[in-house]
């Protein structure tokens, strides 16, 4: 038997655990990391399970062409040659502007990083992005802003230290399960929790205060704490002084949200907003904690500045045990962001738009640089189903059930001149492509992957991959060649030494310093910097942190007399995302098999509808079955409906209207009308 | 049978043992935990803390091939292992969770996938000067072929089976006295964990733990399934079918009693369905059931559960918090 270290691949807590394997080569369990700083000998059950697909009979092995409307199988050469042809053709015809290509929060940090190259040296477009643009692109944009980093300020450890805990948007036990435990050890301790969500997550039950507040609400509501938080004179002058700028904009920006205002609009009791204010501003250190409940609306930017502002104004910033930290969904969306797999920058956040990142880029590459930002993924659908957009190349993803509105966007991909999927199941998406590619998955193959905490970790290649399946950086590489870009790696330590040489934030990465058990949280940019525990602790990334006045925008569309209900979307502990590993996964899908919407019991009365009784659920764009659940975890008016579920796609339902800055759809409000199958 | 090895006499045993057997022996591991590796003939480190993984899914995996069904008809049944295992390092709690597998395994119908890989298969207990730093763990004096209990710079060595005595045989004899004064030892050594167990397990016995208990406990966890999948007594399993272009593959996997679907009917009906339930059925288990069939707690205080769970409600924790809030009742 071999046991090998390796990084989970579900969510971005950055667990580790060994992958066990028989002389055979399959693998047969898993062993949670003993004493790993995160994981601690534990694991949350998608984790204990995390081998349990990567066997499945349904794993894709050769590569696939599309003949007379089949998929056959063909060799790699041919579909290489056909990929790379393809995509030169429409960008020599149409402007390289007309490809779109789709990376992966799912792959390493050196596949990301191959992907941009692809996109920007070998094909000439920035038209490159990742599911970043539908969980936390919101963060990034506003806390860039704010702050002038996106990522999470502070550490997992910085959970035991801390006085309250604040988690806005966040089902942490169930998204980001050894998160959520560390959140229940701290109230376990005695450490205050407030709970802002309308659902009655598990967490709620723990907390000292639990804000039901409509959906889409979220500036109301921390506006309204910031304005009682003045009134009460519990901000942090000394820290609003030396270390902000913008204050007296905010303070003014704040007047019109007295709590009578922010209960008529959140559904709150005034007396609550009153009394998160002065709970969250007496705690000495306060951790934000925060998800899709904050990003995912179309002033989900707002939402983060709002939060960015509530921090800074009590000087919760820059300490152990305090800070603003979004929860990063995917196991490597960190990191891919980080790799510069977004339209407007290269790795590091260095932006496209500055020449002298360009050329610095340009003379690593020896091939010159477009230089106008690309576009977002959501927007590339539009495009795609303008016409604009004419090629794509999408790797691990699976927008198909992923992206809001279904309906658009299988008209969009069906409008492609050309569709190559890289991926390692048939997926929805896959199932439209004129070219599948059969991938690795990640216990086949080596990489880094960054986690929510800025921890740079190894994946390791346990098992070889089914049938002629290929690392996804074995693929680029070859693709990069054809496009006459040096690319010769022989192994991803040697792609990110490229990075290290690119990416100041990474420069001291390396998979030596790795390999001896060093644990690396960017920025960490010479070989002997240790790494960056807690992020802005004498001045922000940007010099002062900036306050960002917001305003209230009710969502985009809301419950009328035809759509009575509001419908939440997200997931379930046990499956991931658009479900390809985790419903292939035996104990994760009998666990939750059937698409079911939660649906409060007065609403279920109301309506005659019992338990597992099957529903119509219909918005403006779509309609859907799924079956009844009755559960005073939503409120009155209010469903909730997991969108992992071809057979029963939520996002058939979703609006696909964006927020104007960072393109993130509003999957977590729409309206939608429940009728009895 | 009692002897005495030197260091230089343990080798000699190693290597004996290794030339019949594929020999697991203790290393502390990279990431600072302790496993059992295969034996290089060189090294290995007797002190350390508790082994991280179960022994007993060298027995039983957490992944099992049972049978692959062709499309032919014909059916293949994956091999045995051709060597035994022979597994060095275990303490007195993981030979107990051994134990009870083989128990339970072998009541009527004996479970052949377990008792395949189980039977021929060696087990010496490292018991004596073995804990973390040299602290001294308690003697097993059962559940294992041969017992090394270390004395620093020297090992008492027991045979409890044949093949034990067999392997020890060339071995010189031990002074009776010196392993009676190690038995004394071992007595010394706190007992207050295996109190409050039994403690536990009496106000359970009673029900005198009410509901309220079990409500707090439930809203702590996580149904990580972790408690199950590290307990050395966890015997649950379901059952994988896969369909491939070859044929079928039916494997066994380990289950866990804290998921929701593990009694859950086709039609939806759940008799374990809420997280109390299921909560209060975990602990019930294995101190009242489990003593009831077989005359003892399926617990064996590895510790195992505790270190698992995320959320502090292993099976130690629960037991202290029910003898703090219910204790005064007995």
């Amino acid at each position: 038997m071999r046991a090998t270290l390796t990084t989970c691949p579900y969510c971005g807590t950055g667990c580790n655990f060994y992958l066990l394997s028989d002389d055979k080569g399959r693998l047969t369990g898993i062993e949670p990391a003993g004493k790993h700083s995160t994981s601690r000998g534990q694991l949350c059950l998608k984790g204990w399970n995390a081998h349990a697909f990567v066997h499945h009979p349904e794993r894709l092995t050769t590569p696939q062409i599309r003949i007379d409307g089949r998929l056959q199988s063909c060799s790699w050469e041919q579909a290489l040659a056909e990929t790379h042809m393809q995509l030169k053709r429409i960008a020599e015809n149409h402007g390289p502007d007309s490809l779109m290509f789709l990376s992966s929060a799912k792959v390493s940090n050196e596949e990301n990083f191959l992907m941009m190259k692809l996109a920007r040296a070998g094909f000439g477009t920035n038209n490159i992005d990742h599911c970043a643009r539908l969980c936390h692109s919101s963060t990034v944009t506003g806390l860039v802003e704010t702050l002038g980093s996106g990522a999470m300020t502070n550490s997992l450890s910085c959970f035991n230290q801390t006085d309250l805990v604040f988690v806005i948007g966040s089902n942490t036990t169930e998204q980001h399960p050894l998160i959520g435990s560390r959140i229940l050890q701290a109230q376990q301790r005695g450490a205050g929790l407030i709970v802002a969500d309308s659902r009655k997550i598990q967490l709620a039950e723990h907390a000292n205060l639990h804000l039901r507040h409509h959906n889409g609400t979220d500036v109301a509501l921390i506006n309204g704490m910031m304005r009682q938080i003045l009134l009460d004179g519990l901000e942090d002058r000394n820290f609003i002084d030396k270390r902000t700028e913008n204050f007296a904009a905010l303070r003014d920006s704040l007047e019109a949200f007295t709590p009578q205002y922010v209960a008529g609009i959140t559904g709150l009791k005034e007396h609550e907003i009153t009394a998160a204010a002065r709970l969250y501003a007496q705690a000495e250190k306060v951790m934000i904690v925060f998800a899709m409940g904050i990003t995912q609306h179309t002033h989900g930017v707002d939402n983060v500045r709002a939060l960015s502002n509530l921090a800074l104004m009590t000087g919760n910033l820059g300490r152990p045990g305090t800070g603003i930290n979004p929860l990063r969904g995917q196991n490597n969306v960190q990191g891919a962001c980080d790799m510069g797999a977004l339209p407007d920058v290269y790795s590091g956040y260095q932006r496209v738009a500055d020449a002298r990142t360009r050329l610095k880029f340009s003379a690593a590459w020896k091939k010159s640089l477009p230089e106008k930002p690309g576009l977002m993924a959501t927007h590339a659908i539009e495009a795609a189903a303008a016409g604009q957009i004419r090629g794509m190349l999408i790797m691990g993803e699976n927008p198909m059930l992923s992206e809001p509105n279904q309906k658009h966007v299988r008209m969009a991909l069906k409008n492609l001149e050309f569709l190559a999927v890289i991926d390692i199941f048939p997926t929805e998406t896959a199932q439209l492509a004129d070219l599948v590619l059969p991938a690795a998955c990640y216990a086949e193959r080596d990489g880094t992957y960054t986690s929510t905490e800025r921890r740079i970790q190894r994946g390791r290649k346990a098992v070889a991959p089914p049938g002629a399946a290929r690392a996804d950086w074995q693929i680029l590489g070859d693709l990069l060649r054809r496009c006459g870009v040096p690319a010769d790696y022989s192994s991803p330590a040697e792609i990110m030494e490229e990075i290290a040489r690119l990416t100041p934030s990474y420069g001291g990465a390396t998979y030596a310093r790795l390999e001896q058990g060093e644990s690396l949280q960017w920025p960490c940019p010479e070989p002997e910097h240790p790494g960056t525990a807690i992020l802005h602790r004498d001045q922000c990334t940007r010099g002062k942190g900036r306050f960002s006045p917001t305003r209230y925008r009710p969502p985009q569309e809301l419950p009328d007399e035809h759509y009575p209900f509001l419908l939440n979307t997200g997931r379930t502990a046990v499956h991931w995302h658009t479900g390809s590993m985790t419903r292939r996964s035996h104990l994760l899908e009998r666990e939750e098999p059937q698409a079911y919407t939660e649906i409060h019991p007065q609403d279920a009365q109301k309506l005659n509808i019992s338990e597992r009784q099957m529903l119509r659920i219909s918005s403006r764009r779509g309609t859907i079955e799924v079956s009844a659940r009755l559960t005073e975890r939503v409120p009155p008016g209010q469903i909730f409906i997991p969108f992992h579920y071809a057979e029963g796609a939520a996002n058939v339902l979703t609006n696909n209207a964006l927020d104007p800055e960072s393109g993130i759809p509003e999957f977590k409000v729409c309206a939608v009308r429940v009728e009895l199958c | 049978m009692l002897k005495t090895l030197t260091a230089q006499d343990l080798f000699r045993l190693l290597d004996r043992v290794s030339r019949d057997y594929n020999l697991l022996v203790p290393r502390n591991l990279d990431d600072g935990t302790r496993g059992l590796v295969k034996w290089d003939g060189q090294q290995l480190d007797f002190c350390g803390d508790p082994l991280q993984r179960k022994p007993t899914s060298h027995f039983f995996p957490q992944t099992d091939l049972l049978v692959q069904l062709l499309k032919d008809g014909t059916a293949s049944v994956p091999r045995k292992t051709p060597e035994p295992l022979a597994l060095l390092g275990l303490c007195r709690e993981d030979l107990q969770g051994i134990a009870f597998c083989d128990r339970f395994f072998s009541v009527p119908p004996a479970d052949d996938i377990y008792l395949d890989k189980r039977r021929g298969a060696l087990l010496i207990g490292l018991t004596g000067q073995a804990g973390p730093e040299g602290e001294f763990l308690p003697l097993a004096g059962q559940d294992c072929d041969i017992e090394l209990i270390a004395e620093k710079p020297t090992w008492t060595a027991v045979a409890y089976s044949e093949p034990g005595a067999h392997l020890l045989e060339e071995f010189p004899d031990a002074d009776p006295q010196g392993f009676e004064r190690l038995w004394e030892r071992s007595a010394e050594i706190t007992v207050a964990r295996q109190e409050k167990l039994a403690q536990a397990a009496q106000l359970l016995q009673r029900e005198l733990v009410t509901d309220d208990f079990w409500e707090e406990i439930a809203a702590r966890c996580i149904r990580c399934g972790g408690c199950n999948f590290v307990c050395p007594t966890c015997t649950c399993f379901c059952v994988q079918d896969r369909q491939g272009s070859h044929g079928t593959e039916r494997s066994r996997i380990w289950d866990s009693c804290q998921l929701d679907a593990f009694m859950r009917e086709a039609g939806g009906h759940n008799p374990l369905g809420t997280a109390l339930l299921r909560t209060r059925r975990r602990i019930h288990h294995k101190l009242v059931d489990d003593p009831q069939r077989w005359g003892e707690p399926g617990c064996v205080l590895c510790g195992r559960c505790d270190r698992a769970c995320p959320t502090g409600i292993g099976m130690y924790s629960v037991c202290d918090a029910i003898v703090s809030r219910f204790g005064e009742r007995l």
